[in-house]
């Protein structure tokens, strides 16, 4: 896993660099607001193209630059029911808990599980190079979190609940069949 | 469901709005030549790819590569005649296929790149794309990115 997953975090790293190249822009429509014109979106010629980064048909990135904010998505691969539910409530309590994380969004962008949105705001008051790294981490744990297929290197604790979580949901599920089943049975 | 209440957009009558075609000069050729021309360079890029000149192949498919709303047809032509070059390129080959392109070819290549990234599933793969992707930002640097990013000519 870690082999692929090296080329697609350094796409995601090398574009999410480019792209920070925000500065301030005082709205063109009403006087004295400062708006991310990527949420605004009120003219075309302040947006940037998107970019589209994937590693498979179910695991992407999205890049949305615009002059002062740019906004990345992330959709997660969710293989079955539970890790579909589990990635909905994981993501629901990051993003419960915004403004703790400073560039997480509240929603994520239609289609996409997780978003954040960079203004020239946070790239002014935080140092660019620890905003892309701490976009990667988050991206790399998150991964290895829904996936629990390697031992993250940090939020162990997170993916160990997770684990645990689909053991457990399983084994619950054996017993409600076996007992409805045998409820039957007699 | 956002902005629904709003039955008329009212800034599209603005007398200075900004319209699409606008931001970058169209391509002044037709419809029906271009696809032509994408159809002869896909010829082309098949006979240098038989005789393994593959940086040749490459600069006769991204040189006049169709941008703008109109091309749809030689467009997808284009992009499949750069997925089968970026198919049958041994990674190891790549970074000097790479530095062999001018500036505005690797640009370019990178648009096709993103595209390809976008429009995944099929006949390539995620990880053949990766690889070019990080070699090219390793040749071409991230400037690259930012042309591809600020270029209005979508190809």
């Amino acid at each position: 896993m870690s082999n692929s997953l090296r080329p697609y975090l350094a796409a995601v790293r090398s574009t999410l660099t480019a792209a920070l190249t925000l500065e301030s822009f005082s709205s063109q429509v009403v006087e004295r607001h400062n708006k991310p014109e990527v949420e605004a979106s009120g003219s075309k010629e302040v947006l940037l193209n998107p970019l589209i980064i994937s590693r498979n048909e179910n695991e992407r990135v999205l890049i949305e630059p615009s002059i002062n904010s740019i906004r990345l998505s992330i959709k997660i691969k969710q293989a079955d029911e539970i890790e579909r539910i589990l990635c909905h409530k994981f993501t629901r309590f990051m993003m419960q808990r915004a403004e703790s994380f400073i560039v997480l969004r509240r929603r994520p962008v239609q289609g996409y599980d997780i978003s954040f949105l960079i203004t020239n705001t946070h790239s002014e008051t935080m140092l660019k190079h620890k905003i892309v790294d701490f976009i990667i981490e988050y991206i790399r744990s998150l991964l290895l979190c829904i996936s629990c297929l390697i031992q993250p290197r940090f939020m162990k604790e997170v993916d160990r609940e997770i684990s645990d979580m689909k053991l457990s949901l399983n084994a619950r599920a054996r017993i409600v069949a076996e007992s409805y089943l045998t409820a039957i049975s007699t | 469901m956002d902005g629904a209440f709003r039955k008329i957009d009212i800034d599209a009558y603005d007398e200075d709005v900004l319209h699409e075609e606008e931001l970058y000069d169209a391509d002044p050729r037709g419809q029906a030549q271009v696809l032509d021309e994408a159809k002869q360079r896909q010829v082309a890029v098949r006979s240098a790819l038989s005789k393994s000149d593959i940086a040749g192949a490459l600069s006769i498919v991204l040189e006049n590569a169709p941008y703008g709303p109109t091309f749809d047809d030689a467009k997808v032509v284009t992009l499949q005649t750069v997925f089968t070059i970026l198919s049958s390129t041994k990674s190891t080959e790549i970074p000097n296929v790479l530095k062999a392109l001018t500036q505005e070819e690797q640009d370019t290549l990178m648009k096709y790149l993103y595209k390809g990234m976008a429009a995944l599933g099929g006949d390539v793969s995620g990880s053949v794309l990766l690889d070019w992707h990080e070699k090219l930002t390793e040749v071409a640097g991230l400037g690259c990115i930012v042309r591809t990013m600020t270029d209005r000519r979508t190809v």
